[in-house]
């Protein structure tokens, strides 16, 4: 079964057209990386994905259910606001909420807005802190964190409100190399748990590492996907070549 | 280090605050008829603010010993002089009872007979040489505005002599109140200052190797106690009353009490007023005979408290001063907490019409702003005051006058608070907002747990600038003669014809605005636990 389904999505802002016609499904547990030039729509796809912008056309559905129909109708704000809890977004620059503890950035959103039980709550947050290896710092602020910590605190924050797929946007962009490679192994093993992740990326090392699936942008459309050693090893479009070639990969 | 502990002080602070206004609003019912005198407190020896805080002066005597004869209670109401007429327009006054001039005036309200003789006088310092109004020539005078002084010098009815003597002058310096104009006089940015004479007398009790008296007069004229046009039937009790005090003597020696028996007028044969009608004869109504009687009696224990000398100026001390200032401070501190209780909550709604949605909606957030910015606050005062007569023509009570200036403020600092919340709001990065809304936080949810504390953190400084301004702005009370501590200052400062009762309010705003900065400096810190 597919978890996300996009069919022919289209989405220009102002006369400039951003995605043209784009179709991606995700099968649980699947983990697919996008990667393409700046400008080739990738974090707007997945903005689109995860209703931060509206499509001017096309359908989305979640593990099946139809949440915006054909032609761009979305349903209406409450029903759009629980399709949120389909999936998690770890956002490039983390997007902590600072006046908040590392516990309560977590912990916040289950039970305020899940009403789950505080103990419960707080007792997995520990056990996602130290998963993602920072259960030292459950009382500190965003602020005493260094960048790949917040990032941890980040993707455990996503992970506490148990969706079934999560979205990375550029999740090494902000890192040190060597974070990069914390990062990495954080999502190797939630790949090991079958989380299905969709993730938007330029580094073609990280791509290749961690996913199943590797699809290439450019230009606001899908030039060529499949799995990575074939598109980014052996790829077949000459824009691919000419990307991955500008990267000396 | 916890949101929720700082938010219940806070909330607890507001709520003290909210019975405390209440206490200070509520405090004016009363079941008694209320004659209600409005005077300008800076008008020795006619209405003034004694030693003990207290407002008191001869008119003020007078209106008490009718007050006493009628069973009515006195409600001494300090106003400010240029709003006389809408004072006792929009019925927030029962008269206008304070050394008022009838002439030039006699079509504008309904008098009584008159009942001082007054002559409007120049006084110089006495080292200045000038002996006669023709020395004026050239000269710098001060005059009060739109006192009787300054109609007798350039009013439509004043004589030619006057006119060409106003004309003489280099310039003629129209102030607030006497005592600055003394204080003009004396350190020499004026000449001259024309006045009534028994304001002058009294200045000069206390000051008179400095100043004189020049012979000549620029006006004789007549005092009355002036009620709304067509009050006749007010005006013809209280005439009654004074005519009875003249009787039994009780007249008399109030007038003596203020060293002012050589100026006093009223005379029993006076019987037709200024507008032509007749003083009724008096005993026409058995009832209200019947309670004259019974006053006159207790009229002998009158009589022993009036006994006292002619009042000098009393030097306070500072710490008499201080005493008095304390009242209006209580004042001060209501009009302040009252203010920002209100005002801060208002500006959030004001942010949140600017930033909607609707463009009806946030233009008309945006004009509100503009004009509440863009106007000076003493005139939006002024506004909230006289609006529900002028354009509701409804009376307003008593207490309206607190309200006023607290709706006034809040009003204006709403305006303020709005802007600075919506530049707090607007500088949060929209990847809060996005990340909450991924993460399911419903729009009030986002505002309230993300949004809001992270504004608040950041518009700390600015409101704390004004805040501060507010402590200062309070004094703009004065404006509608609200008894805060800048107006008591200024009634202290007029009765002791010294400045050290305005100093001594400015120590107590600046005490007042330590505190304050102390108390935001602290919160600032106790949100310091995040950047």
């Amino acid at each position: 079964m597919n978890v996300l389904e996009i069919n022919n999505i289209r989405k220009s802002f102002g006369s400039k057209v951003v995605l043209e016609d784009i179709t991606l499904k995700v099968e649980k547990g699947e983990v697919v990386s996008i990667i393409g030039p700046s400008g080739s729509g990738k974090s707007t796809l997945l903005r689109c994905a995860t209703f931060l912008e509206h499509i001017d056309n096309g359908e989305i559905s979640y593990i099946g259910k139809k949440i915006v129909g054909k032609g761009a109708v979305y349903p209406s704000k409450k029903e759009l606001q629980q399709a949120c809890a389909n999936f998690g977004l770890v956002f490039q620059n983390f997007n902590l909420f600072p006046h908040f503890s590392v516990l309560k950035n977590i912990s916040d959103a289950p039970i305020v807005i899940q009403k789950r039980d505080k103990e419960e709550v707080y007792k997995e947050t520990r056990e996602l802190l130290k998963k993602v290896g920072i259960e030292d710092k459950e009382n500190a602020y965003p602020c005493e964190l260094s960048g790949g910590q917040q990032q941890r605190v980040a993707i455990a924050r996503a992970l506490a409100l148990h969706p079934q797929m999560l979205y990375f946007d550029e999740p090494t962009s902000a890192l040190d190399p060597e974070i990069t490679a914390e990062i990495l192994r954080v999502l190797k093993s939630l790949a090991a748990e079958k989380m299905t992740m969709v993730i938007v990326t330029h580094e073609i090392d990280f791509a290749r590492a961690v996913s199943d699936r590797v699809v290439f942008m450019d230009g606001g459309v899908i030039i060529e996907e499949g799995k990575p050693e074939d598109v980014i090893d052996n790829p077949e479009n000459e824009r691919t070549k000419a990307f991955l070639k500008k990267l000396h990969v | 280090m916890d949101n929720t502990r700082i938010i219940k002080k806070v909330l607890y602070l507001f709520v003290t605050a909210i019975f405390a206004g209440f206490i200070f609003a509520g405090s004016a019912c009363q079941a008694k008829q209320e004659f209600i005198v409005g005077f300008d407190a800076e008008f020795p020896p006619y209405g003034y603010m004694d030693e003990n805080g207290d407002y008191t002066g001869f008119d003020l005597d007078l209106a008490e010993e009718v007050c006493k004869r009628k069973g009515w209670s006195l409600v001494k109401r300090p106003i400010k002089w240029d709003f006389k007429d809408s004072e006792l327009d929009s019925g927030s006054i029962s008269c206008l009872w304070n050394g008022f001039t009838m002439n030039g005036r006699e079509g504008e309200y309904t008098w009584s007979t008159p009942y001082v003789d007054n002559s409007q006088v120049v006084i110089t310092s006495s080292s200045s040489g000038i002996k006669g109004l023709k020395d004026l020539s050239g000269k710098i005078m001060a005059v009060q505005a739109d006192s009787s002084a300054l109609a007798a010098l350039e009013g439509e009815d004043a004589t030619d002599e006057n006119k060409a003597l106003a004309k003489s002058l280099k310039e003629l310096q129209q102030v607030d109140d006497y005592n600055s104009a003394f204080m003009n006089l004396e350190s020499g940015m004026v000449d001259a200052i024309a006045m009534d004479i028994g304001v002058a007398s009294y200045q000069l009790s206390s000051k008179s190797d400095k100043f004189i008296m020049l012979d000549e007069r620029l006006a004789t004229e007549k005092y009355g106690i002036g009620f709304k046009s067509g009050n006749t039937e007010l005006r013809d009790e209280v005439q009654l009353t004074l005519f009875e005090m003249l009787e039994d003597g009780t007249f008399e020696k109030i007038a003596s009490k203020w060293g002012l028996q050589d100026s006093v007028c009223l005379s029993l044969e006076d019987t037709t007023y200024i507008d032509g009608s007749k003083v009724p004869v008096p005993g026409g109504d058995s009832a209200d005979s019947g309670e004259v009687k019974q006053e006159d009696t207790g009229s002998t224990d009158n009589n022993s408290v009036i006994k006292a000398d002619v009042p000098k100026v009393k030097k306070l001390s500072i710490t008499q001063i201080i005493k008095q200032l304390s009242s209006g401070l209580a004042a001060t501190v209501a009009i302040f907490v009252l203010t920002i209780l209100f005002s801060m909550p208002l500006g959030l709604v004001i942010a949140a019409a600017r930033m909607s949605k609707f463009k009806v909606i946030q233009w008309i957030a945006k004009i509100y702003i503009s004009i509440m910015r863009g106007t000076p606050l003493m005139l939006q005062l002024i506004v909230v005051f006289f609006a529900p007569f002028y354009i509701f023509e409804v009376s307003t009570p008593y207490s309206y006058r607190f309200y006023a200036v607290i709706i006034g403020f809040s009003l204006n600092y709403a305006a303020y608070f709005a802007e600075i919340y919506r530049s707090g709001i607007q500088s949060i990065p929209q990847g809060q907002r996005e990340a909450a809304q991924i993460m399911g936080y419903n729009r009030s949810q986002t505002f309230f747990r993300i949004i809001f504390p992270q504004m608040v953190k950041r518009v700390l400084p600015p409101v704390t600038n004004e805040v501060i301004t507010l402590v200062k702005d309070t004094s703009l009370a004065f404006a509608l003669s609200y008894a805060e501590m800048f107006t008591k200052a200024k009634q202290i400062a007029a009765a002791q014809t010294s400045l050290v009762p305005l100093f001594v309010a400015g120590v107590f705003y600046y005490i007042f605005n330590f505190i304050v900065a102390f108390i935001m400096e602290r919160i600032e810190k106790r949100l310091d636990y995040y950047k």
